[in-house]
């Protein structure tokens, strides 16, 4: 199995997918850098605290989020013919004919895949806060649980796109999963939009929506543990638009993904260990 | 005999489509055993089932004694699919040190191994290039060497030469022999008579997914055989008086193909053409090759390249 996730490790580093994430990060992250140094650099300027305490949240929800939706892409992108296309090329054929079970070429995909894209949004993650906290000196709570959160993200989008691997061919299996995680965003903006003008009906729909994809609700949390002092009197307004989050996930939204994973990844595995190839 | 390979009734079905159905199959160990068809008979959906890539739909088998979903049986065993693929954008050096891991070969042994195969395949000196600079040829080898890592007992060749020229598939033909000469068994799927017939040792033959006919090269090249003469002067009597000595008869023009039984009935093929009063201008011995008998049995007409 290790072998596997060597070699699935080194494929994403080769990939032409990885090329273009880390051109749209670098520019992404270059666009940000500046936004938020001439941001903090106004407010410095002619000091408005209160205004500052509201738009550097926001600042930072905005990067998190599509710094989320840049490693969503990426998981997706760089998952979605990871078993089919090697069932459709026949590259498959000389591998799971070695001493190998199927299970642990699975495993191994999941793994190397895994391993990969939570490296590529830890750093994600970090470079963001950083350019968050160096340059509005907002201090940030729960950095290390909100970058598990953020680096989870792709391993939820990982773990079913790759069920999907197994059982469809690349393309059915892309257009699926952006599908899918289409759903999941604008069903957190419906939730969002449900808090804010207190519609039941939209609320359900969300949660019903982060239960199919729990990708949205696991990015309401990191923004929930970053900015949310229990005391802080701004919260509602750092919170509100589709990038805040106004009601806090639970902590079993957390243990719902991960056990998401879990059901996806052996779901993966049950199917391929029956698969003709 | 000690079987390389057994298969019992072993069926797969596409659906209600049918890949092959009821193979029963002995191998002994240190053939190279030829398996034999026209495109689409069902010969790689049998030994994809072999080598563990599609399920059986009924029937079972035996490789190296151990039934089919062993896995660990497997570090013995070599496969070359057909429709080889491999990671091109890894060097022949990183791909085969690769594939020796999913062998579970490592250190020094890893190290031996690749640099034998790459030399017994004729890739030496080639091994720092990328796969996806290689020509379809150096490729097949590539995937040969892959199949030969663990130095297997037993090898499943899927149309190994499609993509060699000439000397490509005699180095193949030499590299097989040498294996069958240090008690390796081959499977060779092809449907290529001419390849099969030079080195194997036994055949079966398969059409739409059955096997019409199995046995050593010897049994089934002792068939019926054929006569060729040139005759002049052939007379209606002559004809019938050949017939009845031949198992059939073709004439045409002046050249007569009898088919008759035995060794003995040639002298009195010759005999009665004599004593009838023709001339015999020529007369020619033609074995039956396997290829006759392949377009025999399979009914000609199909795609045999
Ligand atoms: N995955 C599949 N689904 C449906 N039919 C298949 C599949 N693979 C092969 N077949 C059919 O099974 C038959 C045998 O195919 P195959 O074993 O590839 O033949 P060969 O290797 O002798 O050329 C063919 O008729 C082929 O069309
Ligand atoms: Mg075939």
């Amino acid at each position: 199995m290790l072998t596997m996730i060597g070699i699935t490790f080194r494929e994403g580093l080769n990939r032409k997918v990885l090329l273009i994430s880390l051109v749209l990060a670098a520019i992404f992250l270059g666009l940000y850098g500046t936004g938020v140094h001439y941001a903090a650099k106004s407010f410095n300027e002619s000091p408005n605290p209160m205004l500052a305490s509201v738009v550097y949240p926001q600042l930072l929800s905005f990067g998190l989020y599509f710094g989320g939706f840049i490693v969503s892409f990426l998981a997706i992108f760089s998952t979605v013919g990871a078993i089919s296309s090697e069932i459709e090329t026949g590259i498959i054929q000389a591998i799971i004919t070695k001493p190998l079970r199927r299970r642990d070429y699975v495993l191994g995909k999941f793994l190397g895949l895994g391993l990969f894209l939570a490296l590529y949004s830890a750093v994600f993650f970090t470079v963001i806060a950083l350019i968050i906290n160096l340059k509005t000196g907002l201090v940030l709570e729960g950095q290390w649980k909100a970058l598990g959160l953020f680096a989870l993200q792709p391993v939820v989008l990982l773990a079913i796109t790759l069920y999907g691997s197994v059982v469809f061919p690349t393309i059915a299996n892309g257009v699926v999963m952006f599908m899918l995680y289409a759903v999941a965003i604008i069903g957190g903006m419906v939730e969002q939009i449900g808090w804010l003008i207190n519609n039941a009906g939209l609320q359900q729909a969300g949660i019903v929506t982060s239960l199919v994809m729990p990708v949205d609700s696991l990015y309401r949390k990191i923004v929930h543990l970053l900015l949310s002092p229990a005391d802080n009197p701004l919260n509602a307004l750092q919170q509100m638009g589709p990038f805040g989050s106004m009601a806090e996930p639970s902590v079993w939204m957390v243990v719902y993904a991960l056990l998401y994973v879990v059901f996806f990844t052996g779901l993966a595995v049950y199917s391929f260990n029956r698969k003709d190839i | 005999m000690d079987m390389a390979i057994k298969t019992f009734n072993l069926t797969k079905k596409y659906g209600t489509k049918i890949g092959c159905a009821e193979i029963c199959l002995r191998v002994p160990r240190g053939q190279i055993f030829g398996f034999l068809g026209p495109n689409g008979a069902g010969k790689s959906t049998l030994v994809k089932m072999l080598v563990g890539l599609l399920f059986p739909t009924s029937g079972k088998a035996l490789l190296l004694d151990r039934p089919l979903g062993d896995t660990g049986v497997r570090a013995r065993i070599g496969f070359l699919p057909e429709n080889f693929r491999y990671h091109d954008w890894l060097t022949g050096q990183q791909l085969l040190e690769f594939h020796a891991s999913l062998y579970g070969l490592s250190g020094t042994e890893k190290k031996r191994r690749v640099g034998e195969v790459l030399e017994l395949v004729g890739l030496a000196g080639r091994e720092r290039q990328k796969i996806h600079t290689y020509s379809k040829g150096m490729r097949q080898r590539a995937g040969l060497a892959c199949a030969l890592l663990p130095d297997p007992d037993l090898l499943f060749l899927d149309e190994p030469t499609s993509a060699l020229d000439p000397i490509g598939r005699r180095d193949v033909r030499e590299i097989l022999v040498s294996l069958r000469a240090s008690g390796k068994t081959i499977f060779l799927n092809s449907h290529l008579l001419s390849e099969v017939e030079l080195i194997c040792d036994a055949v079966a033959f398969i059409r739409q997914g059955k096997i019409i006919r199995q046995g050593s090269l010897e049994d089934l090249q002792t068939g019926d055989i054929t006569v060729e003469m040139k005759v002049g002067n052939l007379t209606r009597e002559m004809v019938n008086t050949l017939s009845s000595l031949a198992r059939s008869l073709e004439v045409r023009e002046n050249v007569l193909m009898a088919r008759v039984k035995r060794e003995e009935d040639i002298p009195r093929l010759a005999e009665a053409v004599v004593t009838g009063g023709g001339d015999l201008f020529e007369m020619n011995r033609k074995r039956s090759t396997l290829e006759e008998m392949f377009i025999r049995t399979t009914g000609g007409g199909e795609e045999i390249c």
